[in-house]
């Protein structure tokens, strides 16, 4: 849970903001750096150092315990990770110039590795690896990149976000409107859906991992008893086809409460008068909601988003702890590809490069939350 | 919208608990299961997995899975790393960050505005950012103590305490907080001959009850729940904390019993905990969306 | 000694001024009071001489001591703010000491001085109360008591009776006054209500946009203002304004008229009048008398708005040339709506006043 990445406030209002008492300078100065050192010296030393060191070393080969001094690289780093390259290729041909077609139909392509091993023509595309592919009429095209797995990673990363951002954000904001009803005990079903917040992302992920199993899941056994067998039992976390979208699953299931919460509070901003306007008029649910409650909640629903994107971004330790980016790398993540460079490969200029990725894709969002909740006029 | 047929009334409230109940069902399903889990034999606890068996105490129930746990890894010895880490980190965090904005919202110094903003542009810094230099940083830092100097903080309290006593969202917590307090109380004090330090200790601190409650609770979480730093910086056993100690529980064969054990042993108290303060948890969360 | 001296003292905040100059002399054991328009700096004032605001320029001077660079607890001063400013979190006891647990002062010297307080005050009662159980005019006697028991030099008081309601604000205007005369004390006291004013004070000071506009003892403003803003600021219903022209001039004298208003000789100091010239007359609602007789009255008019308050009425003209002006007559006299009404004043209760700025805010 990275609460630091809960508050995208346009900085530049706090420094507005006028003092209540003024004082004499020179005393008030002494004890107010005073007071303020020790957050300032850790604030810089624990995050401001870091952040620059992160861009510094991402232009060096710097490892965590190494004999050799370090050297610069310059954007070698970067180039590693980026490097993308897109080869088109016509099928083989027999002697006449036609194009030779397999039995199943599909055409026969030169093996790309022979073009990126030592190819004299596709010098660039040395030490580059298939990624995918896309048909063209007759004609493949090759998506090469010098580093699939972080590729994969970033791509995996996306997905995860772009899928958990409106379904957690819309799912929470479901819950909100219901909890927010004047029932009696309502306070205990608020509490009980934000519980799963307050546990560890640590322990949420092993417990599913058992719900999860293959064999002895609880999941797999509760589908097959309800369904009276008829659904059988997948493995969930071992198929690249639904490891991810589990591990979406499980991460809605922790996280939703914390954004129903936020939400609630914003529902809770809007004046009861005029709900009580909008009744007179007349208004329906679906018409209270739509002209009352959601332009009330614009500033709320930007938040949530951007939390919930910048929270999805970092997504981790599930992945540690259930897949470890497998299988097939279809739960590789930018974070925790950065982790295994930095810490478990002990590349560390490897895994600055990727912070500092993650860092300008996170810095892009927040300016432009800030630009979103702007005061108009 | 007036209701005519009373019948109509009750079966409204029915369904509408109904849906609730459900909810709630979904939200607690994976908790439960894992408490009565953690009572049952591995075996029992897998076939159990079958029915709604696997959601009562019923069969062989006992505790020998948390003594098993407590024989395959130093669990006491991983709580107490984290209740010691954690404690020490909120409350020198509550201190350090108070301190530092009171002296942002009361005192008129050369840099304040600067430094204010830098500390707040420090909230869109995601951790994940910084780990990966932190960690090479944290590893060549020199400390000085009874044993002289040494280079390099892993595998110590220290390099899970320190860098996270001061943190932007603490601070902005209570700079708000601060900002609201009636400035009259804070004139008076000084009239009355009080020094910054004192008026910090004796007028506005005793008024902070809310935001000190609040900032403990969202930077307890945060500490408790910690898993990316610990496992990259403390890698022996004598200063882990529960987070990282799961480790210990995937070695050969996979003992879910004691998995179980586990992990109610380090969540069911801090899940008490919040379903005895869960109003100020709910109201910690809250307040940081409001003031976003 | 507790007498205060406050000379050329400015102040702005960058390049606004804020206080632009002001001179005040206080004696020992006066009761001023510092009264003028929101925003004309009297709390600027006040706060400067206890030193929570940086003086700029000038000079203020406590008890013989120059101390514009003494921290607010070194310039033996205690000050009672609008909002009471007492601790929530302390009893009303551990308020009033306050400053002398500050000090580490002894139990013994901290009881003393506080039942003491607390004595004058009547309020032994309540010490071990807490300020939510108090009412609004107990917290403000607290905050009184806090500040008697720092013995200071000067008392200084920021509009401590703005948040009262009307009957309990009376109340507590005469329990200050009280309060001075036993204290024997020198106390500066801020408002924006000129009844305070002129209830409380020995002396009283009014501001205008950081300028002093006159200084001296109530009666003394209320029947010599030197300019047009004292003389509309002092006094309930305010002093009516009417635009007069110079006919002649005499020794010590002039005559006005205008178009509602026939020529009438009026005592005056204005340094050279000119004929013609455009003058402001100064006439209060109290100071004009009905005529019965028309060709006596000086003011002709018609009634507009009538107020019966019983002891007097309070009446709206409009006169011919479509200013309006406040009558307060005496008893319950009875007005119809659009009664032509004339009235006479003494020339010596009238005031003239030449207008040295643009007159307007």
């Amino acid at each position: 849970m990275n609460f630091r990445s809960l508050l995208m406030r346009d900085i530049i209002c706090f420094s507005g903001f006028t003092m209540s008492i003024q004082s004499k300078l020179t005393s008030a100065n002494r004890t107010g750096w005073l007071m303020a050192l020790p957050t300032l010296s850790l604030i810089t030393l624990f995050i401001i150092v870091p952040l620059i060191f992160a861009f510094g070393l991402s232009f060096t080969n710097q490892r965590l315990i190494s004999p050799n001094p370090t050297e610069f690289v310059g954007w070698k780093n970067y180039y590693q990770l980026l490097d993308l390259s897109f080869v088109k290729l016509s099928p083989e041909v027999d002697e006449a110039g036609a194009a030779k077609v397999n039995n199943d139909g599909s055409y026969e392509y030169p093996r790309i590795r022979t073009l990126s091993r030592s190819n004299p023509e596709y010098e660039h595309l040395r030490g580059m690896r298939e990624w995918t592919s896309w048909q063209l009429g007759e004609d493949r095209l090759y998506l090469m990149a010098r580093d699939v797995v972080f590729m994969k990673a970033v791509v995996n990363t996306l997905f995860f976000v772009l899928v958990v951002a409106p379904l957690q954000g819309g799912l929470a904001l479901a819950l909100a409107l219901l909890i927010n009803q004047r029932l009696r005990g309502i306070n205990l079903y608020r509490a009980i859906y934000f519980m799963p917040v307050v546990v560890s992302i640590v322990v949420v992920s092993l417990l599913w991992r058992l719900i999860y199993d293959a064999n002895d899941g609880l999941l797999n056994n509760l589908l097959g008893t309800l369904s009276f067998g008829l659904i059988p039992p997948l493995d969930w976390l071992g198929s690249p086809d639904t490891a991810m979208e589990s591990i979406i699953a499980m991460s809605i299931w922790q996280a939703v409460g914390f954004h129903m919460v936020i939400w609630l509070s914003g529902l809770q901003t809007i004046s009861p008068t005029l709900y009580e306007a909008a009744a007179i008029e007349g208004s329906n649910k679906w018409q209270t909601f739509r002209y009352v409650t959601w332009p009330g909640l614009r500033n709320t629903a930007v938040l949530v988003l951007i939390v919930i994107t910048m929270q999805a971004f970092a997504l981790f330790a599930q992945i540690d702890v259930m897949t470890q980016g497998g299988p097939l790398d279809s739960t590789q993540t930018i974070v925790f590809q950065a982790v295994e460079r930095g810490y478990g490969k002990q590349d560390i200029s490897g895994g600055s490069t990727i912070s500092v990725l993650l860092f300008i894709i996170v810095l892009s969002i927040s300016l432009i939350q800030r630009y979103l909740t702007r005061e108009k006029h | 919208m007036a209701v005519a047929n009373p019948d109509d009334r009750g079966l409204r409230l029915f369904v509408r608990y109904l849906v609730l109940t459900l909810i709630a069902l979904i939200f607690i399903f994976p908790l439960v299961f894992m408490v009565m889990s953690s009572l049952k034999p591995d075996l029992q606890l897998l076939t159990d997995t079958n029915s709604l068996r696997a959601f009562l105490p019923v069969g062989d129930i006992s505790f020998e899975n948390y003594f098993a746990a407590f024989e395959r890894a130093p669990v006491g010895l991983f709580v107490f790393n984290s209740v010691f880490v954690t404690g020490l980190t909120v409350i020198l965090s509550l201190a350090v960050c108070s301190l530092a904005a009171f002296s942002f919202v009361f005192l008129n110094w050369k840099g304040r505005d600067l430094m204010l903003t830098v500390i707040l542009a420090t909230l869109i810094v995601p951790f994940e950012t910084i780990a990966i230099p932190l960690l090479l940083i944290a590893s060549k830092l020199p400390w000085l103590d009874f044993d002289g100097l040494t280079l390099g903080w892993l595998n110590t309290y220290r390099v899970q305490i320190i860098p996270f006593i001061a943190d932007g969202l603490t601070v902005f917590l209570f700079v708000q907080y601060f900002k609201d307090l009636p400035r009259e109380l804070i004139e008076a004090a000084r009239v009355e001959g009080a020094t910054w330090f004192q008026i910090f200790r004796r007028v506005v601190m005793p008024l902070s009850g809310p935001v000190i409650a609040t900032a403990a609770i969202l930077k307890f979480l945060a500490m408790y729940n910690q898993y990316l730093w610990p496992l990259m910086v403390v890698q022996e056993e004598t200063y882990r904390p529960v987070m990282v100690g799961l480790q210990y529980f995937f070695q050969l064969n996979r003992a879910w019993g004691e998995i179980m054990a586990y992990l109610s042993l380090i969540t069911l108290p801090v899940l008490a905990f919040y379903l005895y303060l869960q109003k100020a948890f709910i109201a910690s969360i809250a307040s940081t969306g409001v003031k976003g | 000694m507790a007498n205060l001296s406050i000379r050329k003292l400015k102040k702005s905040y960058g390049d606004t001024p804020v206080i632009k100059g002001v001179d005040i002399e206080i004696n020992d054991g006066e009761f001023v009071v510092f009264v003028g328009p929101s925003g004309c700096g009297k709390s600027t004032l006040l706060r400067m001489i206890a030193g929570l605001e940086d003086i700029t320029d000038g000079e203020l001077e406590i008890g013989g001591h120059v101390v514009n660079e003494l921290e607010p607890k070194d310039r033996k001063i205690a000050m009672v703010f609008q909002s009471y400013a007492i601790f929530p979190h302390m009893t009303v006891r551990e308020n009033m000491a306050f400053g002398l647990t500050i000090a580490k002062a002894s139990q013994e010297e901290k009881e003393s001085k506080v039942n003491e307080a607390a004595r004058i005050l009547k309020m032994e009662h309540l010490l071990d109360r807490r300020p939510s159980q108090l009412s609004g005019g107990q917290r403000q006697r607290v905050a009184i008591g806090r500040a008697i028991v720092r013995q200071p030099s000067v008392f200084l008081f920021d509009e401590p009776l703005s948040n009262l309601d009307a009957a309990l604000r009376m109340d507590m205007r005469m329990e200050i006054s009280k309060l001075h005369k036993q204290l024997d004390a020198t106390m500066i006291y801020v408002t924006h209500d000129q009844v305070e004013a002129m209830t409380l004070a020995d002396k009283i000071v009014v501001l205008k946009d950081g300028e002093v506009q006159q200084i001296g003892a109530p009666m003394d403003l209320y029947h010599n203002p030197v300019n047009k803003f004292v003389a509309g600021f002092l006094g309930s219903p305010s002093m009516n304004f009417i635009e007069v022209r110079v006919n002649a001039v005499r020794e010590g004298e002039v005559e006005v008229q205008s178009n509602s208003l026939d020529p009438i000789w009026i005592p005056s100091t204005i340094d050279a009048p000119t004929i013609g010239e455009q003058l402001s007359l100064g006439l209060r609602p109290q100071y004009l008398t009905l005529c019965t007789d028309t060709h006596e009255g000086k003011l002709h008019g018609k009634v507009v708005i009538t107020e019966r308050l019983g002891t007097e009425t309070v009446v709206d003209l409009s006169l011919k040339d479509e200013s309006r002006i406040i009558a307060s007559v005496a008893e319950d006299a009875i007005f119809a709506e659009d009664q032509e009404v004339s009235l006479t004043f003494d020339p010596t209760q009238a005031h003239l006043f030449r207008d040295v700025r643009k007159s307007n805010s």
